[in-house]
């Protein structure tokens, strides 16, 4: 559905964006993941057409973003960051005026717009307000238009920047569960630089960093990559040959010990271990037995994503300060 | 073209909700009606046989208290166009939808257009009211309307042009009024120039000139193609203007 090829957009001589490629297939609900100012809401920019690339190309549904850019703005619905209203219209006069923009219903005409908008109305939660001027609506319902305009049409891509920035927990929930309902029949691209949001609602995430694409796949694939896989054993007994034979172990990367009323381990496997982590556990479990300490615990150390996220985006950060 | 109904229908929604236009509109009216006031009160002053010209054509010939206002009611009119849908972050949402730049541009500008028509219509009732008491020559009013229809049309393409070459719409109601005061002082050269080529392409673009002609009922497709050129110009930069607004 998104085909990105080594995109670049430069503000000046800021680079907002580096060399970015990736691909989104159809049906997928994907998260787009980058700390403040990472250069999220240009990429989305470019994606939806209202940002030219410095260079790099863009292909939404097959069509050219420049060449045939009609062919493919009419494939997407776009929700820019700040939410965009008409603040003196009322609601449905903005969301019929963004129904004939977008050709929705044509050549239903009118009844087939009136329907769509009702739809869309009722699929973001907004039927309360809307005989209500913009201008009147708190921040939590704008961006609830905002949504809805970018469900009109029912268009096969949905790119959503920041959906849920100003929302209330409950709000937030809808939303989600609005977004995750989407996927399968539309292709859904959403930013954040809230872990929980794209950890809720989507199934592949494309992390980026000060304009450069740091890592990409399914959540699991990313966790399992980036983080170092571990090991947290709880031993106690007579540990101190158990800790000897655990760090010249052949499948331990490093070890660090955490003193209490037992002793506390977290071992960091080679990361060859990756697909053997309960192996390398009986391995080590055996190891410590044979040595005469008790193993009161073994649990596969699984890091938060939160970790993930910090580490990919920290390690890019140093990268580029160390840089010439 | 595409997009252009829409947006045409929604400009046109928004001028009148919000007070502007009827300000302006109203203080128009105010304007004219004072004008036509002082001519017919002229006219009685001076006896049927002084006047060498019947109202309608004082009214539309006679004094620059016709267009004056167009000096300033233009730029107010236009200011808005772009340089609110910039400033509010609305353009990101319209330019992402599938329309034509020229549709975008189109609808907004006869939007306006339709806007000042409106705004001229009451001024229909002084003819009507003019020949209840006298003779009117329809035509000549109907070469009067199409003169200021004609030059308005170009003020007004004057000031979308700068409305989307400018974020902020007192910038963008400066700059047009500047350049539409800058095209009328263009005019007074054929009053104050020696004889040449000069003088004559002054008194080619003054609208004192061209309305002398048209409340005659002399209609110059020479002056029609100016005041066309004016509106195609400008238009044509705002396409243009528009387009790079997402350049690389
Ligand atoms: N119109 C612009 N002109 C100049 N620089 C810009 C412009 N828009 C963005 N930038 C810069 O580009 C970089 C990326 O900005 P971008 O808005 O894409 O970040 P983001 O990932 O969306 O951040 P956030 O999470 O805060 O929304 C920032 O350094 C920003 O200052
Ligand atoms: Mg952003």
């Amino acid at each position: 559905m998104i085909e990105v090829e080594k995109l670049s957009k430069y503000y000046g001589s800021l680079a907002a964006v580096r060399d970015v490629s990736f691909r989104v297939g159809s049906g997928q609900v994907v998260g787009f993941l980058g700390p403040n100012g990472a250069g999220k809401s240009t990429t989305l920019r470019v994606l939806a057409g209202f940002v030219g690339a410095s260079s790099g190309r863009v292909r939404i549904g097959g069509h050219d973003i420049e060449d045939e850019r009609l062919e493919a703005l009419g494939n997407i619905g776009y929700m820019p960051e700040t939410a965009p209203l008409y603040v003196e219209m009322r609601v449905t006069e903005q969301l019929r005026f963004r129904a004939e923009l977008k050709g929705v219903g044509r050549p239903g005409g009118r009844k087939a717009i009136a329907k769509e908008v009702s739809r869309v109305i009722e699929r973001a939660t907004i039927a309360d307000v809307a005989d209500v001027p913009i201008s009147e609506l708190s921040k939590g319902y704008r961006q609830r238009v905002a949504l809805a305009d970018a469900l009109l049409g029912s268009p096969p891509l949905l790119i959503l920047d920041e959906p849920s920035a100003g929302l209330d927990p409950n709000q937030i929930r809808e939303v989600r569960s609005l977004i995750r309902d989407l996927g399968g029949e539309q292709t859904v691209l959403i930013s954040s630089h809230i872990l929980p949001e794209i950890e809720a609602t989507c199934s592949e995430v494309v992390v980026i960093d000060q304009g450069t694409l740091v890592a990409m796949g399914t959540i699991a694939d990313i966790r399992r990559e980036q983080a170092p896989v571990a090991i947290r054993l709880v031993l106690s007994g007579v540990v101190e040959a158990a800790l000897v034979a655990i760090e010249e172990h052949e499948v331990v990367e490093n070890c660090t010990v955490a003193e209490g009323p037992h002793t506390q381990l977290v071992v960091q496997l080679k990361s060859e271990m990756v697909n053997d982590v309960g192996g390398a556990t009986a391995k080590l479990v055996a190891c410590c037995v044979a040595t005469g300490a008790l193993v009161r615990e073994a649990s596969p150390e699984a890091p938060s994503l939160e970790d993930v996220f910090s580490r990919l985006t920290r390690s890019e950060g140093e990268r580029m300060e160390g840089g010439p | 073209m595409r997009g252009w109904w829409p947006i045409f229908k929604r400009e046109l929604l928004s001028y009148y909700v919000t007070p502007l236009a009827w300000v302006v509109m109203t203080s128009f009216l105010v304007l004219q009606g004072m004008h036509f006031y002082v001519l017919v009160a002229q006219l009685a002053a001076q006896g049927s046989q002084g006047a060498d010209a019947g109202p309608v054509q004082s009214f539309f010939g006679g004094t620059v208290l016709l267009y004056l206002p167009l000096l300033f009611v233009c730029p107010v009119l236009t200011m808005r166009l772009f340089a609110e849908e910039r400033r509010s972050g609305t353009i990101e949402a319209l330019l992402t939808t599938p329309v034509h730049v020229l549709g975008v541009v189109l609808g907004k500008y006869l939007a306006v257009l339709v806007a000042y028509v409106v705004m001229w219509l009451p001024t229909v009732l002084y003819m009507a009211l003019v020949a209840r008491h006298g003779d009117v020559q329809w035509p000549v009013v109907g070469a009067g309307y199409l003169g200021m229809f004609a030059v308005g049309a170009g003020y007004l393409a004057v000031g979308t042009m700068t409305s989307a070459l400018t974020r902020s719409q007192l910038a963008a109601a400066i700059t047009s009024a500047m350049a539409i005061i800058g095209l009328f002082m263009l005019g007074i050269g054929a009053f104050i120039l020696p004889d040449g080529p000069g003088r004559e392409l002054c008194a080619y673009v003054s609208v004192w000139g061209q309305m002398n002609d048209f409340s005659r009922g002399i209609i110059d497709t020479r002056r029609l193609v100016l005041d066309a050129t004016l509106v195609v110009v400008p238009l044509f930069i705002t396409v243009r203007a528009v387009e790079s607004w997402r350049a690389p």
